[in-house]
């Protein structure tokens, strides 16, 4: 009795596990599908006629001394009007020299307004919170401090504010530490399928793009209208994203608007990010779902793509469920009296139609951006699917212990920089590069603005 | 030592796998990502004058080939040749395989066919049914009638497209655009684009238009539905913002002083004012003579009735069409029009600025129904 008990378990477990990534794997290739099948994505980024409105740049910083010159020398350096920029460092309680870096900056460029904070919560949410006050632009836009904006990226993020439903907008990360470790190298695959594939034919297909505070803005009074950052979440960005959606308020990507990131090069760090993304998206949709089901402001299919956005970290259990399930069929003699053949010509035709969608996605992404000896890597893409599968797994198991007996999360975790700062022998992008270096990045940094401003 | 040997033959089976990608990650490691381009900015004239940069380049480095002429330098780049020669005159139906520049004027008959790049220091002036790959100009350029440029077009002058020409990427002067019926191209940027027919005296403006519907709504303005627009259906976003449940067409001259976002269609009356940007979810028509100062963004279609005036950008998903004597003026500044259906204007129209697609951007004769003062003011 407990043994058919246990097949029938399995078998369910079997079978959601199947229904729920089949529904994601028609998700991957449609999105794909549809990434490749658009000759002209949406594009809301005019500039031509563009009326540069007053923007304030925030780049929260904790102990970021290794990278904070690059992203601030980057910022000046970008072609946005300095009457009507005001960059806002906010410097949360670092205890490195941050704040000596910042204050360098501030005495020769006037547009420079750090905010040091030595007290209050932790995180970037908070520390958001109190440097908003007094930010004087209509705009919003966001770096985070370990990011190298374009010379562009200013006027591109701002450009698509024209219309009026935008609350918010995303640009694209870019890592630039691809050959640093096979890691850095896989997520580089992953950011693009990421950004290139997904956020862009979500964006075309009329679905709200996935605002993150990496490299984005929010208009001002769309965030005030929607109450501000929540403090209480570890992703302020998906917060804001969904927030903003449930107001009426659409956020859009701009692939074009790129942003140069550092990667994580070793897999604690990466376990650690993902790990502190899943527990904040896990949050947004335990607050958003109701609220999605019945909001009257978005279509049945948007309001799919919302779930799916969501719950999207779910699936790693869901898969290692399945597993176990396979398992116990497997080694139970009683399970084998089933008929074998088309249960495993379905389980066959599964694996080959739902394992292959996210890599249908890379493929899409290096087809586009024209890096086809990074995509000879997917294969290696394997390992990192464990890692992450084990990751998530980790990180849902605490946040749904800790959500059962009301205790408090893990807390904010600072992304680790691996970039060479300034007092080391390394490159870093703050240094003067070779010429030889110059040339292999295209001007990769001051190329190009040598003696500007300064 | 079977065990052994299958051993070996697995991991070799198992790592032929991921040998490809091992091949890959040697390559890789070490260097940094390939596509960083941190110095990207958007020019509208980039492709002239990136042209311009390397030829000034390659003519400054290269030596000249031993059979140069006083009149005919010849220089070699790679498996290219450039001509340079004074001011040139081409007869009809020559065809040139080589780079050529001109330090003076250049003109060519028709028929001819010009299989790369074309540098003009002059003025100059392309025959009809020519073809050319793309051409920059320091001075005035004049394309005939069914001129065919595979790429783009440059010129410092002001640059006339003639009937039926086509051009398949740019086309972008530093002085004026005049584009000819059934002429089109994929973007034009000028410091004024015009189509045939100008004629600058103001429309007409009737006496009476009617009540002004102004939204928002004012304290004591009246809360029942009237002139297409139920005041139930708009609700407030936050931030001085509002939305429109529905379609909203509007019957009388409006008065939009609010940014405003309609979940349908959107149209208003003749003469109406739109001082907050619009966006609509379907196709949004502006009425004859309004002024547009917000900017208008749809998913569907657009289309600007005549007369209109425009200080803003429009961009629409669907298709665009600007009306006999819309214009497009701002002071100080241009304006911008783009759709990512054809675009379509229409005869006496102004634009100060860009006006592109991500299809084409046609020039028509305005259908004679339209034109003043016939039909344009109902």
């Amino acid at each position: 009795m407990a043994i058919t008990a246990l097949i029938i378990f399995s078998w369910t477990l079997i079978g959601i596990a199947m229904v729920v990534l089949s529904a994601y794997a028609v998700r991957h290739y449609y999105l794909a599908y549809s990434r490749l099948r658009i000759a002209h994505p949406r594009e809301t980024d005019e500039l031509v006629g563009f009326v540069m409105p007053r923007i304030t740049v925030f780049i929260p910083m904790h102990n970021e001394e290794r990278v904070a010159r690059d992203v601030l020398q980057a910022i000046v350096d970008c072609d946005y009007d300095w009457e009507l920029l005001e960059v806002i460092p906010v410097n949360d309680r670092s205890t490195d020299s941050t704040r000596a870096i910042v204050d360098d900056f501030a005495r020769r460029y006037p547009f420079i307004k750090p905010y040091h904070r030595s007290e209050g919560s932790g995180g970037k949410p908070a520390a958001l919170i109190e440097a908003t006050v007094n930010a004087t632009g209509e705009i919003y836009l966001m770096f985070d401090a370990d990011y190298v904006p374009g010379r562009a990226v200013l006027k591109m993020l701002t450009a698509p504010f024209l219309d009026p439903e935008i609350g918010a907008v995303m640009g694209r990360v870019v890592p630039h530490n691809i050959g640093d470790s096979l890691l850095s190298c896989l997520l580089s695959l992953e950011r693009s399928a990421g950004y290139q594939s997904v956020q862009q034919a979500r964006y075309n297909l009329g679905f709200t793009a996935q605002f993150g505070g990496t490299v984005g803005g929010v208009r001002a009074a769309a965030l005030r209208a929607v109450g501000g950052w929540n403090p209480e979440s570890l992703t302020e960005d998906t917060d804001i994203t969904f927030a903003l959606l449930l107001n009426g308020w659409r956020t859009a990507y701009v692939n074009r608007a790129e942003c140069y990131e550092e990667v994580p090069q070793d897999w604690g760090v990466r376990r650690r990010q993902l790990s502190r993304w899943v527990t904040g998206h896990t949050e947004c949709l335990h607050n958003y779902w109701p609220d999605l089901v019945r909001a009257r402001c978005l279509t049945r299919s948007e309001k799919w793509d919302a779930i799916f956005l969501l719950a999207m970290y779910l699936t790693a259990p869901v898969i290692v469920l399945g597993w176990l399930a396979s398992l116990v069929l497997f080694f139970v003699p009683e399970a084998h009296a089933v008929p074998v053949l088309p249960i495993a010509m379905l389980i066959i035709g599964y694996q080959l139609f739902s394992n292959q969608a996210t890599f249908l996605e890379i493929g899409v992404a290096t087809l586009l951006d024209g890096t086809r000896l990074r995509a000879l890597l997917m294969p290696l893409s394997l390992f990192n699917f464990f890692a992450n599968t084990a990751a998530i797994c980790n990180a849902l198991r605490k946040f749904y212990w800790n959500r059962f007996w009301g205790s408090g999360g893990d807390g904010w975790y600072k992304t680790h920089r691996t970039r060479p700062g300034p007092d080391d022998q390394g490159f870093g992008l703050n240094q003067a590069p070779s010429e030889a270096t110059r040339q292999s990045l295209k001007g990769l940094y001051r190329a190009n603005n040598q003696g500007m401003g300064d | 030592m079977l065990f052994l040997a299958y051993s070996v033959l697995f991991l070799a089976l198992f790592y032929l796998h991921f040998s490809l990608a091992h091949r890959a990650w040697i390559t890789i490691r070490g260097k940094r990502s390939s596509e960083l381009d941190m110095s990207y900015v958007r020019l509208e004239d980039y492709f002239g004058q990136s042209f311009r940069r390397k030829l000034k380049y390659w003519l400054a480095t290269l030596p000249a080939a031993s059979n140069s002429t006083a009149n005919l330098r010849v220089f070699h780049h790679g498996q290219e040749r450039i001509f340079v020669a004074p001011s040139v005159q081409y007869p009809s139906g020559r065809v040139e395989k080589e780079i050529l520049v001109t330090e003076g004027t250049f003109s060519c008959g028709n028929n001819c066919d010009f299989r790369r790049e074309v540098m003009v220091h002059g003025d100059c002036s392309i025959g009809a049914g020519t073809t050319l790959q793309a051409l920059a100009a320091d001075g005035a350029l004049n394309l005939g009638e069914a001129v065919t440029i595979r790429r783009w077009v440059d010129a410092v002058g002001k640059l006339t497209i003639g009937a039926d020409t086509v051009i398949s990427s740019r086309a972008t002067s530093r002085t004026a655009i005049e584009l000819l019926p059934r002429a089109y191209a994929q973007s034009l940027f000028a410091p004024e684009i015009a189509t045939e027919g100008r004629n600058d005296d103001s429309p007409e403006l009737s006496t009476n238009s009617g009540p002004v519907l102004q939204i928002p709504h004012r304290p004591g303005d009246p809360e029942k539905a009237q002139h297409g627009f139920d005041p139930q259906k708009l609700f407030s976003m936050g931030g001085g913002t509002y939305t429109y449940e529905g379609d909203l067409d509007i019957t009388t001259p409006l008065h939009l002083r609010a940014p405003l976002v309609v979940r349908g269609h959107f149209s208003c009356a003749k003469e109406s004012l739109l001082e907050g940007d619009l966006k609509a979810h379907r196709n949004i028509t502006i009425g004859p003579t309004s002024v547009v100062k917000g900017n208008l963004v749809c998913d569907g279609d657009m289309l600007l009735k005549p007369d209109v005036y425009f200080q803003s950008i429009l961009q629409a998903g669907g298709t665009m069409r600007l009306s006999f004597g819309v214009r497009g003026l701002r002071e100080k500044r241009p304006v911008a029009a783009h759709a990512t259906g054809v675009l379509t204007l229409e005869s006496n129209i102004v634009i100060n600025g860009k006006v592109s697609s991500a299809l084409r951007v046609i020039a028509i004769s305005t259908p004679l129904a339209w034109l003043r003062p016939h039909s344009t003011r109902s």
